[in-house]
């Protein structure tokens, strides 16, 4: 049993957003059809490919399982497909600003859409919002990231700016998105089936990500520390040991009370001068990892630290209840026992046998056993199976 | 105290405000501290749930981090936000006690506490389904609960860098770069945690069963790098430092213009062409090296070095207009006191002041969704032990 097995849903959109969103929508359940224009969604030219085929890796994690329909070239019969998907649907996710889905038959789409199905649970992703000057105006990860200040977080202000290195802004929006379905599935469920609109940006998604420096540089009481240093703040790279950097941290939080513990370690590592500079402060706030002295300390601890592998270091941090890891790459750290305990990574089945590589759903549950089924489709591979399914007159 | 909602941006309303959203009627029981739990205790309040935050005598760590707002850590006021307060003495039998009448009564129960706490205190699943079996049991943990690492504390820089997170981000040619304190893996596995706690909420819907469900930030970090770990996984390859490009897509990068830097991308050969028309260079549309992704990705550094000059002449004003009317996304680096008053931020609630009585007016992410048909709204974080009477005194004696 899973939650969403007799959900159907309709994906309009492209990119990371909405297909993650209903990626994991397919791992709990749902069919998933994916409706591509023209050339198809733009990440399946995303580079790299996969080796020896023409599909590119980020296209094949976050499409699998769904069903591929190309919508028609001519507008009218497109718009009529569409209708006709809808028509039944319980959930439309699609990335088109209100103008375009105008264009595609749909004027005042909130309206239209729940006319033709009341019970449909409207998803629409933009980049800055369905609101404002900038509703219509085209985005993307980067200058979502560069609007939202996250690349004041990185490098610094005279410097060439930095992105995170992660789609951030699409996978965060894509969590919201599946939040938000589910969220309105249970109130459909409780509330007479009645469906609604939902929306979503990847602006607002990267704001509401970042709360906690947004009520940061409200109105602080002092104002230093690497929460509020933004762009004077040198680039963050651990602490440097021996043979690779670490971050580590006493007392569970940035500022937190950790000198107890740090004392031990200091002192099992052979460290004891630094016991008697006052310039760690006697309640390790900060001092003993990532609080506000974080700077004028680095290279006491580094001196210290180039003792040590960082390994060594880690493991000795741990064992005096500071928390601590060395900069993985993200390869290794998916290999690294600890994932693979998790079972993080899968296989998926390829209808020729080939075996695909894929992350799992990311979280457990006790009583729904989810495992990541299907491969990522080609563009229109399902047009014709879907249209005769549901019987489409254009077709 | 005044709150924000999307029907209603400013209306008087404190943590006492009748809850309301999508999950309106659920009540959560909220054990746990710091900022992945709280904010997934957030999260669900602001979805409409009743949430009650329930803090030990000494309070939440994160009253005391620094920064604070007239004494109070801004990180409390922010990942506590539509809840009630009370506090609990989980150290005493009258204190597990309270709590194991509360769980009887709650729909959801979240608490992040090292794996092996939990069951000390006699509130681990096994113990609280006996009491509610329809409970939907939230752990969150750094590492996972099996595995070398699950017992190993861990916080949002630790994860950071134990995932590869930091590894991909820097200038070209570095290793590595932090993401400067917001906690955000902390949000981003509050995040994955209310989506996989919806899911199992659904499932109770139809089969009337509860269960647990388990949360690390690990698998959290992956899902944010959703696309770098399918590039390991799908193409065998690594993702490393690039600053603002990307790997996938070009163009995609920052370019400094004549005064500053204007961050532009081409998602596809369609934005491609009318990139080629912005930049007053329709010959590259069509030129072998470009004319594709892939042939662009293989010949960046060739495309740049015919870029740069361009970009260079005008100012990113200039440039920012210009691709405004060849629909090509482009915009500005902006930061906390250019964009909190943005037209763009304001209409669309995308920043809330919430207005507490006690530590002034604070500024917190507004609500991630917007929903027409069941909205929802943001209510302050409430005082230390501000519900304690009310929600103790409305228990069954």
């Amino acid at each position: 049993m899973s939650a969403l097995q007799s959900i159907r849903m309709v994906e309009l959109a492209q990119g990371v957003a909405a297909p993650l969103a209903t990626l994991r929508m397919h791992d709990l359940g749902a069919k998933v059809i994916k409706l591509e224009e023209d050339a198809g969604d733009w990440l399946r030219q995303v580079e790299p490919q996969m080796p020896g085929q023409t599909m590119s890796a980020a296209f094949f994690e976050l499409n699998r399982g769904k069903l591929s329909v190309k919508l028609s070239d001519h507008p009218g019969n497109a718009a009529a497909q569409l209708r006709h998907l809808l028509r039944d649907a319980d959930v439309f996710v699609t990335d088109k600003t209100d103008a375009q889905l105008g264009d595609l038959g749909f004027a005042k789409p909130e309206d239209s859409l729940l006319l033709l199905n009341p019970k449909l649970i409207f998803v629409q992703i933009t980049p800055w919002g369905d609101q404002g000057p900038w509703k219509d105006k085209p985005g993307s990860e980067l200058t979502a990231q560069a609007m939202a200040g996250y690349t004041r977080y990185l490098s610094r202000e005279a410097l060439p700016a930095c992105r995170l290195g992660a789609d951030v802004a699409g996978a965060g929006s894509g969590i919201f998105a599946a939040q938000a379905i589910l969220a309105a599935l249970i109130a459909r469920r409780r509330n007479h089936q009645q469906g609604q609109k939902i929306s979503i940006s990847l602006l607002n998604s990267l704001l509401s990500m970042k709360s906690i420096h947004l009520a940061a540089q409200t109105n602080p009481d002092h104002y230093s520390g690497p929460r509020v240093g933004g762009a004077n703040y040198p680039p963050e790279k651990g602490w440097m040991t021996k043979d690779e950097p670490i971050f580590f941290a006493f007392g569970g939080s940035v500022g937190a009370q950790g000198r107890p513990g740090w004392v031990k370690f200091i002192e099992e590592a052979g460290f004891n001068r630094l016991l008697d500079d006052k310039r760690f402060d006697p309640i390790g706030r900060n001092s003993t990892g990532y609080g506000a002295k974080v700077q004028e300390l680095k290279a006491e601890y580094e001196r210290e630290f180039s003792r040590y592998s960082g390994e060594e270091l880690v493991e000795m941090i741990r064992k005096y209840a500071g928390n601590a890891a060395t900069y993985q790459s993200p390869a290794a750290s998916i290999r690294h026992p600890q994932t693979t305990a998790l079972e993080v990574v899968r296989e998926v089945h390829a209808k020729d046998g080939q075996r695909h590589e894929v992350r799992a759903y990311p979280a457990r549950f006790s009583n729904m056993k989810l495992t990541p089924t299907g491969v990522a489709p080609e563009l229109g591979e399902h047009t014709q199976v879907v249209m005769n399914e549901f019987q489409d007159p254009t077709v | 105290m005044t709150t924000s909602t999307d029907n209603n941006p400013v209306h008087p309303m404190g943590a006492d405000a009748q809850p309301q959203g999508p999950l309106q009627g659920f009540k959560v029981l909220d054990v746990s501290i710091m900022a992945a739990g709280p904010w997934t205790g957030a999260l669900l309040g602001m979805l409409g749930a009743e949430v009650i935050k329930v803090e030990p005598p000494d309070g939440d760590g994160t009253r005391w981090v620094e920064p604070t707002q007239m004494g109070m850590g801004t990180n409390f006021l922010c990942m506590n936000v539509n809840k009630k307060g009370i506090t609990l003495d989980f150290k005493s039998p009258q204190g597990i006690e309270h709590a194991k009448a509360l769980v009887a009564q709650s729909d959801i129960f979240i608490q992040n506490f090292r794996v092996g706490v939990i069951e000390r205190l006699g509130l681990d699943y096994d113990s609280v389904k006996k009491i509610n079996p329809r409970i939907i049991y939230c752990a969150i943990s750094g590492f996972g609960e099996v595995g070398p690492l699950s017992k190993a504390g861990c916080a949002d820089y630790i994860m950071q860098a134990y995932s590869g997170f930091a590894r991909t981000n820097g200038p070209p040619g570095e290793t590595l770069e932090a993401f400067r304190f917001t906690g955000f893996l902390d949000l981003t596995t509050a995040s994955v945690a209310t989506e996989a706690v919806l899911a199992a909420v659904l499932e109770r819907e139809i089969t009337g069963e509860g269960q647990k469900v388990e949360v690390s930030m690990l698998e959290a970090a992956y899902e944010i790098q959703a696309t770098r770990m399918a590039e390991i996984l799908g193409a065998k390859e690594c993702p490393e430092p690039m600053g603002s490009q990307s790997r996938g897509l070009v163009p995609d990068r920052a370019y400094p213009s004549l005064d500053k830097e204007i961050f532009v991308t081409a998602h596809n050969d369609e934005e491609w062409g009318r990139f080629c028309l912005a930049m007053e260079q329709p010959q590259l549309q069509q030129d072998p090296r470009f004319d594709t992704n892939a042939h662009r990705v293989a010949h960046r550094e060739e495309l740049d070095q015919l870029l740069m000059p361009i970009f260079a002449k005008r100012p990113a004003l200039w440039w920012l207009r210009t691709f405004e009317r060849h629909r090509v996304a482009a915009g500005l680096a902006h930061q906390f006191e250019t964009f909190r008053y943005h037209q763009q931020v304001t209409e669309n609630h995308m920043i809330e002041q919430v207005h507490t009585q006690d530590w002034g007016s604070v500024s917190v992410g507004g609500l991630p969704w917007h929903f027409s048909g069941t909205p929802c709204r943001i209510t302050p974080a409430p005082r230390p032990g501000e519900h304690t009477q009310t929600v103790l005194g409305g228990l069954p004696s």
